[in-house]
């Protein structure tokens, strides 16, 4: 089996304070992959450490095949790996459609282009409309994404990270802070638009992540507890004894 | 279609307007319009970087002043150097500035931009002042030829006379207001926008930051420094007090704010604004400074979004005046 | 000691001094910034406010000392003033804002001084106990500029106190290296903040009495001044008050035995320095914050 991305004993500390100890992270190729854990457990730091943000302090990440320990989140995207943020991370001041296009400019390479108008790039806009239709917010295309509602605002978010068009796309708790009702919305669309992709999702809702996941990885005080697939996870005495007993309390 | 020709009809409208302008209002109005036009232009330049990236410079002019330096030395060392040429240079030598400075600077947002701007700032100050040899000390580079506008074998216009450099400068600083506009709508001034709201997430999508910066810093270099070039000829005068001053750096940014941040004419009505009140204040006191200081804090604290932000309330206001009206009548 | 050590001596204490008077004025600069965010573009205004009300003290009284204590305390009224009804009030529109106001502020009170006390040098005189020149060694040293350091000095105890023996200063010191802190510590933060700047423009304004008599009072007080803080700041960290120091003692002897060797190349040096430092290190030398 193809491992799109793999940690190698990866180690990260905040001035002293380890937060991961020897990650050793495989995601296949298409698979649907959840990151689970107690709050503290590192999810977001191991995101960090992947998406580029922060370099470990030991260790590599491998994405397709190649290292890639070190490179920015520009290089990461570029290579196709997409990410969504746990705290809405929008273009608030910009339209719903601006914030897709931005993602369609990127999939399209239009980096610095300065001789056209980008409301002339008619291949852009269709696609950004595109887009727009297959998330539901062609009605609002021209609202400030400061003024979506709560759901729509997080639909939007995941959906920047898919308009790049990413290989793996890595979602920081998208349904963080949803009604049940937005929650299952969002959890079918995040079906839709990751079809045919590889996903890495931090989830704390279990109902999602059993119903999504093809695979689960436990994260415990900064190191995997267990990997594998969620019937097997389920079952784990210690995954119970260190998180699932805890959240049924 | 209608609104497309109204557009047109409106382009035209003032276009019709600064052709007659001189002939209307006269040469010392003439003038009085082109010192704003340079003034407004310049920051435009700046709000480049304020207003669209975010990006707070208390050092601006050193680009102004580059521009203006190197147009005043070029035509005072090198005897018949033709006009376009040397607006040119001016653009050229405030890019490669630009280009030395940013490696150090988009690498810095917020406050250690604005400090790092002050410090060179107000070293290209001192150098100017210092480099006696260069540029003539306290005294300035002034008395320097102005070339005519001239295309050879077709053209050649006379630049002294004050009416044919009225049309001059209001056509370089037209373009150079068209081309910034433009760039603004462009996919890069879309990115700029995207920096200057939310550049983690920017950077997340693929663009590189600092690259996009640099591009936009050193446009904005360029274009400051055609501004800059404009003002030493038609001053026929450039010194370290109206080139690398601490006061030309802040001039635009308080023009920038009073005007409004948020869009691309703000900083032209700021800037109308400030040269209408200095024209007026300076007839009755010499507070200039006082008066616009007093401004500045009034425009911070009782409309923040400046000028534009208020006619955007304004306007906002009554639209749903007229609403009520309208829904009243019903 | 012979004349020419004598000299470099002399120059020494020279660059002692006014490196003494610019950390009056940039640590007052630097622990603004480094508690509220915001970089007082006025304090040099505020230091040269200072030393016109010391001339006006003086004009009044006549006598030196009270226009040394009287000074400072009222420009710090003003900074007060100043912080409570304008800076507080932009707060919420962020740094941008406030940055921007205090140039308004510097500019109102820049243009105001010359309303009121015109364009001309006006000459502090000192009491006689101050006057004259000192001999040590074969070294004669004007007696004023001993005082100076000796003030910097006595400020600087006071300072030292504040921040390490009170509540006030261990809440100031703690904010430096992390202002979120505060709030975590639930202090009645706008009070701290309007006595920190308060403090910051008293410092600034003994800055400014101390040099009134060497180099007398007119408008282009503030730009000299000013700058050289801003690079003090600049170049030994935001926020640091030690960056600030060493900084402070550097610049004061590059200056004075600058202008000594290379009178005409003097000023340059400062920024030489300072754009060697960022290059190396962009935040300064022992800055952690943008």
């Amino acid at each position: 089996m193809n491992h799109i991305l793999e940690t190698k004993s990866l180690f990260h500390d905040f001035s002293g304070w380890e937060v991961l100890f020897d990650v050793n992270l495989e995601v296949r190729e298409g698979e649907r992959h959840a990151i689970i854990g107690p709050n503290g457990a590192g999810k977001t730091t191991l995101f960090n450490v992947i998406t580029g943000m922060y370099k470990p302090s030991q260790g590599a990440v491998y994405f397709k095949g190649k290292d890639v320990t070190g490179l920015g989140p520009y290089a990461l995207s570029r290579l196709g790996m997409g990410r969504s943020f746990q705290i809405t991370s929008t273009f608030e001041r910009q339209t719903v459609f601006q914030n897709i296009r931005m993602g369609v400019l990127s999939r399209k390479g239009i980096r610095f282009n300065m001789f056209r108008k980008v409301d002339g790039l008619e291949d852009v806009t269709r696609e950004t409309e595109e887009i727009l239709k297959r998330i539901n917010l062609d009605k609002e295309r021209d609202y400030p994404a400061s003024i979506l509602s709560y759901g729509k605002h997080r639909s939007l978010e995941v959906s920047m990270a898919m308009a790049t068009d990413p290989d793996l796309v890595m979602l920081d708790e998208p349904t963080a802070g949803m009604s049940k009702d937005e929650t299952k919305y969002a959890v079918e669309l995040i079906r839709r638009l990751t079809e045919g992709k590889t996903m890495v999702i931090i989830e704390h809702d279990m109902d999602v992540v059993f119903s999504i996941a093809d695979r689960i990885t436990v994260l415990h005080l900064g190191t995997i507890l267990a990997s594998g697939p969620p019937e097997e996870i389920r079952e784990d005495q210690r995954v119970k004894d260190a998180y699932l007993g805890e959240m049924e309390e | 279609m209608t609104k497309r020709m109204a557009k047109w009809v409106s382009w035209g409208f003032l276009c019709l307007v600064l052709l007659v302008f001189p002939r209307v209002f006269g040469i010392y109005y003439s003038n009085v319009f082109v010192a704003f036009a340079i003034f407004a232009v310049y920051s435009l330049t700046l709000n480049m970087l304020l207003g669209y990236t975010g990006l707070l410079s208390f050092g601006h002019a050193m680009f102004f002043g580059t521009g203006a330096y190197t147009t005043a030395i070029a035509l005072d060392r090198i005897s018949g150097m033709p006009l376009l040429p040397v607006v040119l240079a001016g653009f050229v030598a405030s890019v490669v500035l630009a280009l030395i400075l940013c490696p150090i600077v988009v690498r810095v947002g917020g406050t250690a931009f604005a400090m790092l701007h002050l410090a060179f700032g107000q070293l290209m100050y001192v150098l100017a002042l210092k480099l006696r040899f260069l540029t003539g000390g306290e005294d300035g580079v002034g008395g320097f030829p102005i070339p005519a506008f001239s295309i050879p074998g077709i053209i050649s216009v006379d630049m002294t006379n004050p009416l044919n450099f009225f049309y001059f400068a209001i056509a370089v600083l037209g373009l150079s207001t068209w081309i910034l506009w433009f760039f603004t709508k462009t996919p890069i001034g879309s990115i700029m926008i995207g920096i200057r709201d939310n550049p983690q997430r920017v950077e997340y999508m693929g663009f590189r930051v600092t690259h996009t910066k640099a591009i936009i810093y050193c446009l904005a270099a360029g274009f400051a420094g055609i501004t800059g070039s404009i003002y030493a000829l038609f001053q026929n005068l450039i010194s370290a007090e109206d080139g690398y001053n601490i006061m030309v750096s802040f001039g635009p940014i308080m023009a920038t704010i009073v005007g409004g941040v948020g869009s691309f004419s703000g900083p032209i009505f700021g800037s109308a604004i400030f040269s209408i009140i200095e024209e007026l204040t300076s007839r009755y006191t010499e507070r200039v400074e006082l008066v616009m200081g007093l401004i500045l804090i009034g425009v911070i604290l009782y409309a923040p979004m400046g000028f534009m932000g208020v006619m955007g309330l304004l306007k906002q206001r009554w639209l749903a005046a007229r609403k009520v009206k309208l829904e009243g009548a019903k | 000691m012979d004349s020419t050590t004598a000299m470099y001596v002399a120059q020494g204490i020279h660059g002692l001094a006014y490196g003494m008077i610019l950390f009056l004025v940039a640590s007052g600069l630097t622990m603004i910034f480094g508690m509220m965010g915001i970089l007082n573009l006025a304090h040099a205004a505020f230091f040269m406010l200072s030393a016109y009300f010391s001339y006006q003290a003086l004009a009044m009284t006549g006598n030196y000392w009270i226009a040394l204590l009287a000074a400072p305390l009222a420009t710090a009224v003003v900074g007060v003033l100043v912080e409570r009804f304008l800076l507080r009030k932009v707060h919420a529109f962020g740094h941008v804002g406030e940055l921007l106001l205090t140039v308004g502020v510097s500019l109102v009170i820049l243009d105001a001084v010359k309303a009121f006390w015109g364009t001309e040098s006006l000459y502090v005189d000192l009491p006689e106990s101050l006057k004259g020149l000192i001999h040590v060694g074969g070294l004669e040293y004007p007696v004023y500029r001993l005082f100076v350091i000796g003030l910097a000095l006595v400020v600087l105890f006071i300072m030292a106190f504040l921040l390490y023996r009170t509540r006030l200063g261990m809440v100031v010191r703690a904010a430096v290296s992390d202002a979120d802190m505060v709030n975590a510590l639930g202090i009645n933060v706008p009070l701290v903040f309007m006595l920190v700047f308060g403090i910051g423009t008293w410092m600034a304004g003994v800055a400014g009495v101390a040099i009134a008599p060497i180099l007398t009072v007119f408008p282009g007080l503030a730009d000299q001044m000013g700058m050289d803080a801003f690079l003090v700041v600049v170049t030994g960290g935001f926020g640091s008050l030690s960056g600030a120091f060493i900084i402070s003692l550097v610049f004061g002897e590059l200056s004075s035995y600058g202008v000594q060797f290379i009178s005409a190349l003097a000023p340059v040096l400062m920024f030489v320095l300072m754009a060697i430092i960022l290059v190396i290190k962009p935040t300064g030398l022992f800055g952690e914050r943008e």
